[in-house]
């Protein structure tokens, strides 16, 4: 019986995200997701309970209007959500999110594994992981690709590191970042997200946790990435192909 | 007055709008190209409880709302519009009828699986004569002993040669006139019941569609559904729900189409600039996306009412009427916009302005509906 | 002290890193400390290219994993109290990277494409977000500031025997609860494409396995290597994790990239943005990759790529 704990954040869907005139990020039409790698970290807690049995626990700190993003992560499988809404958490910077997190977990949740997603689809930062379990004072083990629990509680997992796999080893409890290979999430049924109305959200006002620090990093400016290359497009025909080879050519890029 | 979906409805749209992404978009073009029903995509559908959204759970559906299966049907059909209608006429009518008329043992044995998704209704009424003009059908049932026998031939029927369970109409008593049609619950593979090979049309390419031919086809009196005689009422009823289903698909397609025309029309460079910049084209996209809404607008109020338990008839026609027209008008603007590469195969536009013109065709025409729609108002 | 510290798990991470220490190091004339993972005959290398003193973490017992020396770290860091700290963009950089700044209670740029002082000394960090679609420019409020850079964004430091540092050996830590028990070093189909000076990307329009080597014949005559983008790598499994292209995958900056059935979403043009010359096949010809790319082929790869192979043959053989 495992009581794990998936980690999750509502953010932005950057397919939505239109580029203004000025150069300035326009995000008048934008829509909302869980973070995609943090679905695989719910989609991840999903399964292992289905296997070893216990308790998957969905926890995040966000903006009230969250409450939907709740919804959808206990649409995946799990059983019980915590969540940390107010304004003032709707752009946490990383440490903030770790501290607010932790100090949910150490106070409210009893656990054996914390999951995270590798990194956020909208900071990407990878930090939130890392940062929590130092927090707790637990083992991290981040940008696993495969995650096994042995007969004798302990923790196996394969973390990808540049130069190949380093399968490593450890007693619980431990917080664990998830890569997407580690699984495909799941797309909700409709009587799974009208379930998820059902479980219980534990709510945590900001007033009953400590005072949030700080942000520790300041966002001078944002804006939107130059990509645009002046595209010259050929023909798929005889003619548009020479020419393509020819304007290769011309760049010295085949001798 | 609250315009604002519930969070549930929220999440279930984009449920099925990854679904759609994911499993329906990538074949669309090829189901289209070959006439193929994607049994693999039902089989997904019926494991997320897409093919009974608005049946209570003790009838296998998902115990959701009318407004919420709306959605989906939209979601769905703004990647294939077959795939969005062949759930539409599913739910909306067949489990509908079964849900609103039948037995509680008619619910168990047809509905459940159903709903389910483990098997696929068709509605059966229109006939080679009989089109908007029911009253003209000729397929008669006959009592005899314990059974029914059917004998005549229906045509366009949407799931014909791959539905499992069939909602078929005929005279139980033809000189009672409106009160003499009847409708019967067949299974496939009922003896004397079959179904053609399934038309090549025009769009809608995947959803199948045949001929039905009843040859002393012998129907158990238990799958009377309804009373003997309330054949009529029950289907026009069937309609006002399909057709809200309808009113769904045919705004999938718009947002399909405007989806495409905005992404085109901002790419596409002549004489230096997007074309998007040029007033002719930017006032059909503006349009576009007025009709959508006003379309969106009549729709959702429809399946609000019917979830309201309220009278939805008039405002199911209207829905369909404006819905289906705008979808046939809009698609051929953005066929226009797409110019010549519009008008080839593979060009989701093109599919898009095939698939449009049967929603102002079936589930009455745009002319039935001004019927239902003017019966109403000039009351 | 003050000073600037780079950590690093490998010389040649450690040198990228002392290239930017240096220049950093050198406007605010403040010292360079390279904490590197070896022995002491690799020290002198590290003063060579720009470090003032060399911490040494020397080789592990068996089974411990770099990170068992972050609360080592941590505590010379507490002492040494330096300006700034900086780590390779890597695995294990960016999580070592984490959770030493939750140790000093600082904040922590990641990936951090950029960065520069500002006339009132303070360290302007640029990364990107949202997939790639936007530059975020950011500044850290507490000390130390603490950046983790993406592998081959500065050069290796040039070597300079004459110069000459400090070189002090760190005490080895108290064992970690996580233990590695295997190692696979991946099997490398090709060399590492991070290096490539051409790649061939294979993206979602390849709609069989086996018909990769049409990719791999064009990417053999030009001299190139194979990538892919993740749908390739992640769902199909086509070719491995090493190869695919894109923010969360490897970046590449070769001379010349060809995408062939690539659609060109956000994520992995992220990572070709460094590429001299950026081409694409696609039969859409509103792929967004279009957008990113300098010159296109519209048309389908199985058409086009044969006659592709065919007119460079002819104009190499010219």
């Amino acid at each position: 019986m495992l009581n794990i704990v998936a980690c999750f954040k509502w953010v932005i869907d950057e397919a939505y995200i239109r580029k203004g005139a000025s150069g300035a990020l326009d995000f008048s039409a934008v829509d909302y997701k869980i973070s995609d790698y943090d679905r695989n970290a719910i989609e991840e807690a999903a399964r292992l309970k289905g296997l070893h049995g216990g308790s998957v626990t969905v926890l995040t700190a966000n903006a009230p209007e969250a409450s939907k993003g709740v919804k959808d992560a206990l649409s995946r499988g799990a059983d019980q959500a915590f969540f940390a809404g107010d304004p003032t958490f709707n752009q946490l910077e990383s440490s903030q999110t770790a501290s607010i997190l932790g100090e949910i977990i150490r106070s409210r949740i009893p656990y054996d594994l914390i999951i995270c997603g590798e990194g956020s689809s909208d900071q990407y930062a990878q930090q939130v992981g890392p940062r929590l379990a130092e927090n707790l004072g637990i083992p991290c083990i981040s940008y696993v690709q495969k995650l096994t629990i042995g007969e004798d509680g302990r923790i196996v997992a394969e973390r990808r590191v540049e130069e190949g796999v380093e399968v490593v080893e450890a007693p619980l409890p431990v917080l664990v970042t998830v890569l997407p290979e580690i699984n495909i999430p799941r797309i909700p049924g409709v009587k799974d997200t009208l379930m998820a109305s059902k479980k219980p959200v534990v709510a945590i006002k900001k007033e009953d946790l400590p005072p949030v620090g700080a942000a520790l990093l300041q966002t001078l400016g944002m804006t939107a990435t130059r990509m645009e290359r002046n595209c010259e497009k050929f023909a798929a025909t005889p003619e548009g192909i020479a020419g393509f080879v020819e304007a290769l050519q011309k760049r010295g890029l085949i001798s | 007055m609250d315009f604002k979906l519930t969070e549930e409805q929220e999440l279930i749209r984009k449920n099925m709008r990854e679904f759609a992404d994911k499993y329906v978009e990538p074949i669309a073009v090829e189901i289209d190209e070959n006439s193929r029903h994607p049994a693999e995509v039902f089989k997904k559908l019926a494991e997320g409880d897409w093919m009974g959204i608005p049946i209570p759970t003790e009838y296998g559906g998902a115990g959701s709302d009318y407004l919420t299966h709306i959605l989906a049907i939209e979601e769905l059909s703004r990647s294939c519009a077959s795939t969005g209608f062949t759930v539409s006429i599913h739910v909306g009518i067949a489990c509908m009828l079964v849900l609103l008329n039948g037995t509680e043992e008619q619910k168990q044995q047809y509905l459940l699986p159903m709903a389910k998704g483990e098997k696929l209704g068709a509605f059966v009424l229109t006939e080679p004569g009989a089109g908007t003009d029911v009253m003209a059908a000729t397929t008669t049932a006959v009592l005899d002993g314990d059974a029914y026998v059917l004998n005549g031939t229906k045509t366009f029927t949407s799931n014909g040669p791959t539905g499992d369970t069939y909602m078929v109409f005929a005279w139980t008593d033809k000189a009672a006139g409106r009160k003499g049609l009847s409708c019967f619950i067949i299974p496939r593979g009922t003896a004397g019941m079959s179904a053609g090979t399934h038309f090549r049309k025009m769009g809608l390419r995947s959803s199948q569609t045949s001929e039905m031919v009843f040859k002393d086809c012998r129907v158990p009196k238990a799958n009377l559904l309804g009373k003997e005689g309330a054949g009529l009422v029950m289907a026009m009823a069937g309609f006002d729900h399909g057709r809200v289903g309808i009113a769904a698909q045919s705004i999938g397609i718009v947002q399909a189409a405007l989806d495409e025309s905005i992404r085109y029309s901002k790419e596409r460079i002549q004489f230096g600039n997007p074309i998007s910049k040029n007033q002719a084209i930017s006032w059909m996209i503006a349009d576009m996306a007025t009709e959508l809404s006003a379309a969106r607008f009549l729709t959702y109020h429809a399946a609000w009412l019917k979830d309201q338990k309220l009278n939805f008839s008039k405002e199911a026609a209207m829905a369909k009427l404006f819905a289906s027209e705008a979808a046939m008008r809009h698609t051929i603007k953005a066929v226009q916009i797409h110019g010549g590469y519009g008008y080839c195969k593979g060009a989701k536009v093109e599919r898009l302005m095939r698939d449009a013109k049967i929603t102002e065709i079936y589930e009455g025409t745009s002319e039935a509906q001004r019927m239902v729609i003017s019966g109403n108002v000039l009351r | 002290m003050a000073g600037i510290l780079v950590i690093a798990e490998r010389k040649d991470l450690a040198w990228e890193l002392l290239n930017i220490g240096r220049q950093l190091a050198s406007q605010v004339a403040t010292t360079l400390t390279a904490a590197v993972t070896g022995q002491e005959d690799n020290a002198q290398n590290h003063i060579a290219r720009g470090a003032d003193e060399v911490l040494l973490m020397s080789t592990l017992p068996e089974g411990q994993a770099f990170d068992a020396w972050i609360p080592v770290i941590a505590a010379e860091a507490k002492k040494a109290d330096p300006d700034m700290i900086l780590l390779a963009a890597t695995a294990r950089g960016k999580d070592f990277a984490a959770r030493l700044a939750a140790h000093l209670g600082t904040g922590l740029c990641s990936n951090c494409i950029a960065l520069s002082r500002g006339e009132d000394g303070t360290v302007v960090m640029e990364r990107l977000a949202y997939g790639g679609a936007a530059v975020q420019q950011v500044s850290c409020v507490t000390r130390p500031v603490m950046a983790t850079i993406p592998t081959r964004t500065f050069a290796p430091a040039p070597a300079d025997h004459s110069r000459s540092g400090e070189i002090r050996k760190l005490s080895l830590p108290s064992p970690s609860p996580v233990r590695i028990v295997a190692r696979k070093v991946k099997e490398r189909s090709s060399q590492d494409i991070t290096e490539a000076k051409v790649v061939v990307c294979v993206g979602r329009g390849m709609e069989k396995e086996e018909d990769i080597h049409i990719a791999r014949q064009l990417a053999d005559l030009v001299r190139g290597e194979i990538g892919c983008t993740r749908p390739i790598s992640e769902e199909l499994h086509w070719l491995p994790d090493d190869l695919c292209i894109g923010l969360s995958g490897v970046q590449v900056k070769p001379d010349l990239y060809i995408g062939l059935g690539v659609s060109g979403q956000i994520q992995h043009v992220t990572g070709i943005r460094g590429a001299r010359v950026i081409c694409a096949v696609n039969k859409d010809e509103n792929a967004p990759i279009f957008q990113a790319a300098d010159l296109g082929i519209v048309g389908d790869l199985y058409d086009v790529t044969p006659k592709l192979i065919e007119e460079l043959q002819k104009a190499t053989r010219r």
